[in-house]
């Protein structure tokens, strides 16, 4: 058990650069995303995460580092954290990392983190292009860290922190002791806009660049190699089927719920 | 500069998303329902810090200024000035213009109005303690201002035909007279009251003499505000004043004797109005030409999208044309304050005249392209060709622009 000094707090919070949600995406010849059709930005749901480490630090001081896995357009959402108000960065870079799963994903944050001394890790609870939400909990696990996910409240007190876990009848009050991992749904809070001041400030910040030889982890664990799972064949979703038009002759609401019946939704 | 870094890409496009999510939805209401813009602009100045900004920027210059009066005071050598940090980049100033013109220009009459020229006029030629009384809110605003010279018989002839007099009473001056077309005229809680000094001499040797004034001081009344063709986001009014009477604590400056009797005062505040302009212009030129694109891919008539007709191709490259151009301009108008110098009256005012018709004709070209829905509000370039069409007129007509270059031009 860590107790907290607020001179000493340090938060990583883990961040993932998304394909725009409103873009067309395309994946490319081996199956991964193709990034360079698309617009880049800060998974939404991080955007909770950074705001929910910058109101703890402003609680109880301490440090806010973003720590993001990418190739080198990256750095943008590294910046936009940077320009919310946290102190320094962390990108995780190298071909190297092209096309790794979830659990090698988690393999090379979990290596980035270790060490770093964090007190509390915070993740947003899924990204919008994967949409898997295994990430934090695998990360959680590899650091043998208590996790405490789909957060809508997160506190600490002295060495211990407290969350409300969003459950499918309410929440449940989970508790651990530090350090521990988070993560953030998105009712958690209304993250901020990066002031002017912020975004001149961010560009003078310190971003430190970190490779698979740096990380200490070998190429066939993580990419398109070392991956556990991999997407064999994709295919477009189908064209939206033509619907069906119930006139209502006197014995309309029947006609519905026969269609619905059939459909299975009642 | 030749195109916008990136810190200045990241702050304009949180501005935009705050603009997208703030002010957009909303349009309907601050356009045609008379929802004064200034909560949502104190929202915005908040969020991205402006107002702290302006403040600590507020701080170090009077505190500059005193070291100044100090070392004169003293006989001492006055210090240097302090070199600008990059909170005065005046691009912090014009991507927000840009950004706010793209949806509502109003919105920005209102703010330049109240933040630029109001305090603009007090804090270059107000005393300290006149600055300190009045120039923060008007920064932040947390006070709304306005900036009073146009009256019902006097527009372009500004200060010949001025009707509005301060007469000596005693240690006060009694204010007559009446504004019209005062942009935050309504809502206003300070307003620089600009006038003639009446001695009894012929109007046209009178001293011009600028007062602040507050809301509610007897004899003074606002207005509700006008309707007019466009920017109805910005409320304008009238002002009458019948006798107000306000100390020399009022006066600005505390003093009678003004440079080229007070008539240069106003001109820095017309140049800075007008280099203000070109952004308003970009803003509008932008919008229109992204929705014209749009238009002219999807709208499908003769079984084809209408950007296949080199009619409407030659009005997107026109477009194109005056947004590079109105672009440069902007960027130009920010290199050279970067650089430490301002533009000449005449640039400002080739500036704003170049501007100001362009964002007219990309405007009503934009109207012109999307044919009959352009006439509809719901396609919004119907907004933006009235909004527009006021660049032609406010801060200098065109034609008083092309006075200010040309003089400039045979004085050579």
């Amino acid at each position: 058990m860590r107790e907290v000094d607020s001179e000493t707090m340090k938060i990583v919070v883990c961040v993932k650069q998304v394909p725009d949600s409103w873009a067309e995406k395309t994946l490319g010849a081996d199956n991964t995303l193709d990034r360079g059709s698309v617009d880049a930005v800060m998974n939404e749901l991080d955007e909770y995460a950074v705001e929910e480490a910058l109101r703890l630090q402003e609680a109880h001081g301490g440090e806010v580092i973003v720590l993001s896995m990418g190739p080198s357009q990256t750095t943008d959402t590294i910046r936009k954290a940077l320009s919310m108000g946290a102190d320094s960065g962390v990108h995780v870079i190298d071909d190297g990392l092209h096309g790794s799963d979830a659990v090698a994903t988690s393999l090379a944050l979990a290596k980035a983190i270790e060490g770093r001394g964090a007190d509390l890790v915070i993740f947003g609870s899924e990204s919008t292009d994967a949409r898997m939400s295994v990430v934090p909990a695998m990360v959680a696990e590899r650091l043998g860290l208590p996790q405490l996910t789909f957060s809508s409240s997160v506190s600490v007190e002295g060495s211990t922190v407290r969350t409300n876990r969003v459950t499918e009848y309410g929440y449940d009050v989970v508790e651990a002791s530090l350090p521990a991992l988070v993560s953030v749904v998105e009712k958690i809070n209304e993250p901020r806009y990066p002031s002017f001041k912020g975004i001149m400030a961010a560009k003078k910040k310190k971003v430190e660049t970190v490779d698979l030889a740096g990380l200490g982890v070998s190429a066939d664990q993580v990419g398109l190699a070392g991956s556990w799972s991999a997407v064999e064949e994709a295919a477009a979703r189908p064209p939206k089927a033509k619907g069906t038009i119930v006139t209502d002759d006197g014995a309309g609401g029947t006609a519905i719920a026969d269609f619905l019946s059939a459909q299975k939704f009642i | 500069m030749f195109e916008w870094s990136d810190e200045q890409v990241m702050i304009r496009d949180a501005v935009r998303d705050f603009i997208n999510k703030e002010i957009r939805p909303r349009v309907e209401e601050f356009e045609h329902g008379d929802t004064p813009p200034y909560d949502v602009l104190r929202k915005l100045f908040a969020t991205f810090g402006m107002d702290a900004m302006a403040r600590e920027r507020f701080k170090r210059q009077i505190e500059f200024e005193r070291a100044v009066e100090e070392a004169k005071a003293k006989g001492e050598p006055v210090p240097e000035k302090p070199t600008r940090e990059g909170g005065s980049d005046p691009s912090l100033t014009m991507l927000p213009i840009i950004e706010l013109c793209r949806v509502s220009p109003g919105m920005v009459t209102a703010m330049g109005v109240s933040m630029g020229l109001t305090a603009a006029a007090i804090n270059s030629r107000g005393t300290i303690a006149q600055k300190e009384r009045w120039v923060p809110d008007l920064l932040t605003l947390d006070k709304v201002g306005a900036w009073a010279i146009t009256e019902p018989d006097s527009g372009s002839d500004a200060f010949g035909s001025m009707k509005s007099t301060a007469r000596r009473d005693g240690d006060e001056y009694l204010l007559n007279g009446s504004k019209t077309f005062i942009t935050n005229g309504p809502y206003a809680d300070t307003i620089v009251f600009i006038c003639k000094l009446d001695e009894g001499n012929p109007p046209a040797e009178r001293k011009i003499l600028s007062f602040v004034l507050d809301s509610g001081m007897p004899g003074l009344e606002q207005s509700p505000p006008l309707r007019k063709m466009g920017m109805h986001s910005s409320p304008t009014g009238q002002l009458f004043l019948n006798d107000v009477r306000v100390g020399r604590d009022r006066l600005v400056g505390e003093t009678e004797d003004v440079p080229s009797g007070g008539r240069e005062g106003a001109k820095d505040t017309f140049s800075m109005e007008r280099s203000g302009v070109a952004a308003m212009a970009l803003g509008i030129i932008e919008e229109c030409l992204e929705l014209s694109v749009g238009y002219a891919k999807d709208r499908v008539q003769f079984g084809q999208p209408i950007g296949n007709f080199q009619l409407i191709q030659e009005k997107l490259a026109r477009m194109e044309v005056a947004r590079l151009n109105v672009e440069n301009l902007v960027f130009r108008s920010i290199e050279v304050a970067q650089a430490g110098k301002g533009l000449t009256f005449a640039e400002a005012s080739a500036m704003k005249l170049y501007s100001a018709r362009a964002a007219t004709e990309v405007a009503m070209e934009a109207v012109q392209l999307f044919g009959g829905n352009g006439y509809m509000a719901e396609y919004r370039v119907e907004q933006l060709a009235r909004d527009a069409k006021v660049l032609q007129i406010y801060a200098g007509t065109d034609e008083l622009q092309i006075v200010a270059i040309a003089k400039d031009l045979l004085r050579r």
